[in-house]
């Protein structure tokens, strides 16, 4: 429970921040102040300023919006594609889950960030499409969790003895299996919220993701690495907030963990 | 499940099981490895149809590429016509795996050479930067899961477990600038970028170090992870207590130990090892390496769709192959899984 609560501390620091970021900050993240540039950390500039005068706080903030955003639904709908074809694959079985269950082998067994790019490059970059591309490549792990874990519930007592009173098929599988699971599922998806912060800001830092000039930790660190010896504070900063953002995930995942392990 | 039993009180026997069974086993690791074989090379075809499918979704065609801009309509049906564009789907899909069958990865629009070519200039790079990598984080990874695994709430797991939370928490380029910043730009110990005129010679495999250690951290650190648990799970079980109680010393019982919780960290490995070579992109653009990675980058920038096919279509065999392979090799190190279930 002391991780979760650290992890959840953690996250809503970072996420809270971001959010209040206008009422935060004195500087627009996208204000150029060329009597400013390169500038160490200050009262003026908490965190410094990078190669055009704009203040590296308020871009990590800013640009921790936009990232936290998209590793979030990128999640979600990972969690939901993966999670509602592997009820449904488990659920109806035969031709369907074995269709279902060769597709997403074959999507497993492509090298993840290679799948993502390839997908990213056929949509073109932007943060709709960079949250499609992590959705659709994380989902077979999702696929597998559920499907697994549905097949081996609906074989319980519990669910016969709630066929047997006349329960359809949906409510067997929303009402009684999911339940039974669905706390692992969890832990699964704040582990993948932590990798899909950093997926996207590679991406992004390739400049596949989001594009400039709306800022995102990884297109915030691209723009960085192009002075980082005359300005390591630039990419100091957005380095800082995003590892404490996946942080607070690895926190919530490990710390849930245990949680279930306890009560097991 | 005798042989079970016996491969786990003497971990490193490597004992037959008894006579009777030995031509079942052989039998059943047969048939295990006709399944797992059958099961690559359908995973591979699935794999390449999918690639086949996205090339074909990525916008704008080859034609259009080749053309450019003021192309008249007629011109770009005749491209078409010779780049055999035109034609059915299913016909194109014949003739894919027909030129993959033969080693044929279709001509660069923008390098107008055979994409093998294009291929074989930039493979050297990124192969001694995925190789010196991978070797960095087999060595780093599973020596740290094993030395921390074997005290464990020891300083040596403590600082562990602080090195892993960290290097999983940040994108691997952010440690590449702190590398940069520390030993090539304040010691002077490496280039900030790249490589000499010349390309990779043994002089220059130098200049990937950084970039080696860069793409090893995070990779380094989930095997010390798992390599840790595998560890801890061994250590509670009973050879290991039978193996103190009759005076073994710690080192020995370390390599047993060893023995039977390494093997299960290897599909790991194979995950790690087969997603290096598209792992590097990222890592080669901060570094500036002319490897695989920059030129998908750039093939995709450029709309040079067979080179990315080329590169994708490398990177996916290399990771269904290495997959495959680690599936015999753990078949091979640990003889427990050779046993009747």
């Amino acid at each position: 429970m002391k991780r979760v609560r650290l992890g959840l501390l953690l996250f809503l620091l970072v996420a809270g921040s971001a959010l209040l970021a206008p009422w935060l900050v004195r500087h627009d993240p996208l204000e150029p102040d060329y009597r400013a540039r390169y500038a160490a950390p200050s009262g003026e500039h908490l965190l410094g300023t990078d190669g055009l005068g704009r203040d590296v706080l308020s871009r990590s903030l800013a640009g921790g919006r936009v990232s936290l955003l998209i590793a979030l639904s990128a999640t979600g709908l990972t969690l939901l594609l993966g999670g509602l074809l592997g009820l449904l694959a488990a659920g109806v079985g035969g031709l369907t889950d074995t269709a279902l269950s060769r597709l997403f082998d074959a999507l497993l067994a492509f090298p993840g960030f290679l799948l993502i790019l390839l997908v990213v490059a056929i949509l073109g970059g932007g943060a709709a499409q960079t949250v499609l591309a992590m959705g659709v490549a994380g989902s077979p792990v999702y696929f597998r969790l559920t499907r697994g874990f549905t097949r081996s519930e609906l074989r319980r007592e519990y669910v016969l003895a709630a066929r047997a009173l006349g329960a359809a098929r949906p409510r067997q599988l929303l009402r009684h299996a999911l339940p039974n699971f669905v706390g692992s599922l969890g832990v699964q998806a704040a582990s993948t919220a932590a990798t899909f912060l950093l997926v996207e800001a590679s991406l992004s830092y390739l400049g596949l993701g989001v594009p400039l000039p709306t800022p995102s930790w990884g297109n915030v660190l691209q723009d960085a690495r192009s002075y980082l010896t005359r300005q390591p504070w630039a990419a100091v900063g957005p380095g800082l907030f995003l590892a404490a953002a996946s942080l607070s995930f690895q926190f919530l995942s490990d710390g849930l963990r245990d949680v279930l392990d306890r009560r097991e | 499940m005798p042989a079970a039993v016996a491969a786990g009180t003497r971990p490193r026997s490597g004992v037959a099981p008894p006579a009777s069974g030995g031509g079942a086993e052989r039998n059943r690791v047969s048939r295990y490895l006709l399944t797992q074989t059958l099961s690559f090379v359908v995973t591979l075809w699935a794999v390449l149809t999918l690639v086949f499918f996205a090339v074909r979704a990525l916008p704008g065609d080859a034609a259009t590429i080749l053309g450019g801009l003021d192309a008249s309509q007629a011109q770009l049906e005749s491209l078409r016509g010779t780049l055999g564009l035109n034609r059915s789907l299913p016909a194109q899909y014949v003739d894919y795996l027909g030129d993959l069958a033969r080693a044929d990865l279709g001509t660069s629009l923008r390098e107008r050479r055979p994409v093998v070519r294009v291929l074989l200039d930039r493979l050297p790079v990124t192969l001694t930067l995925a190789g010196l990598a991978f070797a960095l984080s087999l060595l780093v990874g599973g020596l740290l899961g094993l030395l921390a695994g074997l005290r464990p709430g020891g300083p040596f797991d403590r600082a562990t477990l602080l090195f892993t939370t960290v290097a999983l928490a940040v994108p691997e380029f952010w440690f590449g600038f702190l590398l940069i910043l520390l030993f090539a730009v304040n010691l002077g110990w490496f280039p900030v970028i790249g490589l000499p005129p010349q390309g990779l010679t043994l002089a220059a495999t130098w200049n990937l170090l950084l970039p080696a250690v860069t793409l090893a951290i995070p990779r380094a650190a989930q095997l010390a992870r798992l390599a840790r648990a595998r560890v801890l799970e061994e250590r509670g079980s009973d050879y290991v207590r039978t193996a103190r109680s009759k005076g073994l010393r710690a080192p020995s019982v370390a390599r047993h130990i060893a023995a039977n919780a390494l093997p299960g960290v290897l599909p790991l490995v194979a995950l790690e090892l087969g997603g290096l070579l598209t792992g590097t992109i990222v890592v080669e653009q901060v570094f500036g390496l002319p490897g695989l990675g920059l030129t998908i980058l750039g093939s995709i920038a450029a709309r040079d769709y067979p080179v990315v096919q080329g590169v994708t279509i490398l990177a996916v065999t290399v990771y269904v192959l290495v997959n495959w392979l680690a599936d015999l090799l753990q078949l091979a190190a640990d003889p427990r899984l050779r046993a009747p279930s």
